[in-house]
């Protein structure tokens, strides 16, 4: 808690971000707080891209107003195994530049109905080991696991979708089930 | 100079000293104070004030940066802790990681640990099933170990005593294998569970399910107020520790109550090096400390001691306690300290569903579960395998959220949880039976961090414990399927001894000096003002959840202990 705190205050003292050179010459920044990860701002926006495909926002809040990229970002850079971490990185990484060869357009040109149709168009391709799909498709699927922990451990669901009781007082072992009360997986 | 050394002498000369602050060193320190012994305990870890120190008590999920999870370097480090199911986000800090005091593993062991105030009864998992005469007697009936030098008599009046002190909620279930105690209303068991009970008892004689014994508060609120303690609120969180007191912990109850008699005296961060002998009075006299900070050491004295460090550790600090009366460790006249350990074999479990009871769901949470008492050669000997096992047994009406989609169809099924069928599972509690090769022992050269000598662990499952599995996944399957459940899976996790965090004996109780190390009274047989009242004591391990076991033998060594100091 107390890191990520510090971090997010030095990066916002800083900007945000430091500076590395590249191999190619141009400069991008890397976002601090991912240490291991080294992403850039514009790959966390191709990640945000990723998570309000999965949340776009229709019923429910929308990914990245629930901060999804940051959390899954915390995630990869702190508990993934480092196999599953090259994974994540690797489709991440060139995920725009694959969505381009698939599809034409990044995600970011696509509205949330035709991005929704490239993920699940990905997802059902069969990828042989080791290929560039193999990592794009591993990349979406940590994405999803963690967007999805992230979504339902969230203070907005956990208290105005399926509201969390830290404190439910008793327990019930035989209750009646009744057709009007809204099923809560939390309550 | 002379006059500096008195001095000194005086200030670390108590009445009692107990080492460990968790389970029972907690509940020796109530007794001994309470009688106006002044008592001082020693805490290997750090200080952990009831409240106060619970840094994660009060957080909501969403609170915690990884939600619950651990850091991948943390795991990678640590392989032992992380498999511990309770080594989360939330409590990660109430336990020791395997860095931090490194053992040596003969055969694969998970030494689970926790070094603070309240040791592991910060952690435990509170169920309190009472031993009954079928398991004091079962050495001597089937032959292994040695006899129980006590019986269920001896230990009941004190097995009454600590369930008032702590709270256990139960129902009298009037079993002769699980005796009843004195219960403060019971937890209720679920629909399922109600059902499987019938269902068993009517098909099955000999054989139930009841609600587990549990330490939570869920009555007699004005006699814990006392304590400072308050009904369980089913909250559900305890390894946080609890701000209501509503389970027991060494934190919440024992150690402010011996606090408030003014006789306690509590020092954190005191690794015991060894129990101090004095050969011309023919006992011990204190206790050699090393500063967990500073490696500076002190001696402390007392009369009457009480070594309370958790079974394996109680095993080294004798083993540790050298002197040219005991070459061997502190009481080792015959060799049989450090061995027959043995544990508890938890590797198997089984799961399945339940169709019926649709119109039925549950409701808040339970701290607890089902327990199905040992029914496997209870009056006699019926199976090709020595003794039996105990299981836990719960059931609950699953929520089914679709989470496969993507975009709107996966917030609309967010928004539309189902009810899906009655989840069941069951796991497996064995008793192990105690050899000699099962054995912690010291490593002649590797130390840890404080200088001590690293244990060496070599304890393994044997042909009887496949056996017990072997009946357990059969039995339990029968019993399954014959209850209506599907989608019955059966596992055996090839889990390593010591995950089960029920480790016990080395230092066994027995009739005979030749044959054991402790007497009737948890008295060292050689050197009986030491008195040894946790795991390390225990001369088998039977089925049940030793802590109450414990509790009670050190309650009744302490009654002895002044008894005898009187006469």
């Amino acid at each position: 808690m107390d890191r990520r705190l510090a971090l997010k205050q030095l990066a916002w003292i800083t900007g945000g971000v430091i500076l590395i050179p590249s191999c190619d010459f141009t400069q991008e920044s890397v976002l601090e707080a991912y240490e291991k990860l080294q992403v850039t701002a514009s790959q966390r926006e191709t990640l945000n891209q990723v998570t309000n495909t999965i949340f776009p926002g229709v019923k429910l809040k929308k990914g990245e107003e629930v901060d999804l990229p940051d959390f899954v970002l915390i995630m990869a850079n702190d508990c993934l195994p480092e196999s599953e971490q090259e994974q994540f990185l690797k489709g991440l990484k060139s995920f725009d530049a694959f969505s381009k060869k698939e599809f034409g357009k990044t995600f970011e040109k696509m509205d949330s109905s035709e991005s929704a149709e490239a993920y699940r168009g990905i997802m059902a391709m069969e990828a042989e080991e080791n290929s560039d799909l193999a990592s794009t498709k591993n990349f979406l699927a940590i994405t999803k696991r963690f967007a999805l922990q992230g979504y339902l451990t969230s203070e907005y669901y956990l208290t105005e979708i399926m509201p969390y009781k830290m404190i439910p007082g008793g327990f019930k072992g035989s209750k009646l089930v009744s057709e009007l009360e809204r099923i809560n997986p939390n309550g | 100079m002379a006059n500096l050394n008195i001095q000194h002498k005086k200030e670390n000369t108590f009445d009692a000293i107990v080492i460990g602050s968790g389970m029972s060193g907690g509940w020796a320190a109530k007794e001994l104070t309470e009688k106006g012994l002044k008592t001082l305990v020693l805490e290997r870890g750090k200080s952990v004030e009831h409240i106060k120190d619970y840094p994660t008590t009060n957080l909501n999920p969403w609170e915690f940066e990884h939600r619950g999870n651990i850091n991948e370097d943390i795991r990678k480090e640590n392989p032992v802790i992380s498999r511990c199911y309770a080594f989360r986000e939330d409590a990660q800090h109430f336990f020791v990681k395997d860095t931090e005091h490194p053992y040596i593993q003969d055969k694969p062991f998970d030494w689970i640990r926790g070094y603070q105030t309240g040791g592991k009864s910060l952690l435990w998992a509170r169920q309190v099933q009472r031993w009954s005469d079928f398991d004091f007697e079962g050495p001597a009936r089937d032959g292994f170990a040695v006899d129980w030098p006590i019986r269920y008599k001896d230990l009941a009046p004190w097995y009454s005593h600590v369930e008032k002190f702590v709270g256990v909620s139960g129902n009298l279930d009037g079993l002769p294998n699980l005796p009843d105690g004195e219960f403060l209303p019971a937890m209720e068991l679920t629909a399922v569970e109600k059902y499987f009970k019938t269902h068993v008892g009517e098909n099955y004689p000999g054989r139930d399910i009841v609600i587990g014994r549990c330490a939570h508060i869920t009555g007699n609120e004005e006699y814990y107020a006392k304590q400072g303690r308050a009904i369980c609120q089913h909250r559900a969180l305890c390894q946080r520790g609890c701000p209501f007191g509503g389970y027991f912990s060494s934190n919440s109850s024992t150690l402010p109550w011996a606090m408030n008699t003014g006789n306690l005296t509590l020092q954190n961060n005191a690794v015991v090096h060894s129990i101090i002998y004095d050969e011309q009075k023919g006992r011990a006299t204190g206790v050699l400390v090393i500063d967990a900070l500073t490696l500076e050491t002190t001696e402390y004295y007392a009369d009457i001691i009480f070594l309370n460090a958790s079974a394996l550790n109680s095993n080294l600090v004798l083993l540790n306690s050298k002197s040219s009366r005991f070459p061997d460790g502190l009481g080792n006249d015959n060799g049989l300290l450090g061995k027959f350990v043995a544990f508890h074999n938890y590797r198997a479990g089984i799961s399945g569903e339940y169709e019926g009871l649709a119109e039925y769901t549950t409701e808040g949470k339970r701290p607890n579960g089902g327990y199905i008492p040992r029914f496997r050669n209870v009056e006699k000997q019926e199976t090709g395998f020595l003794r039996g096992y105990a299981a836990g047994f719960s059931g609950s009406r699953s929520i089914i959220t679709d989470h496969s989609d993507i975009g709107e169809n996966l917030e609309n099924s967010l928004l539309t949880p189902k009810f899906g069928t009655w989840r069941v599972g069951s796991h497996m509690m064995g008793e192990t039976i105690p050899k000699e090769e099962s054995r912690v022992s010291l490593d002649p050269n590797q130390k840890d961090a404080w200088g001590m000598p690293q244990l060496k662990v070599s304890i393994d499952y044997d042909q009887n414990d496949e056996a017990m599995i072997t009946d357990y996944l059969e039995q339990m399957t029968e019993m399954f399927e014959s209850a209506g459940f599907k989608n019955i899976r059966t596992r055996d996790d090839k889990r390593a001894p010591g995950l089960d965090i029920h480790e016990m004996g080395g230092a066994r109780m027995g009739h005979d000096p030749k044959t054991s190390i402790l007497n009737k009274w948890n008295q060292v047989h050689a050197c009986p003002n030491v008195y040894v009242t946790d795991g390390a004591c225990m001369t088998s391990t039977s089925t049940q959840n030793p802590s109450l076991t414990y509790m009670a033998m050190a309650a009744r060594s302490v009654d002895h202990a002044i008894r005898e100091s009187k006469s």
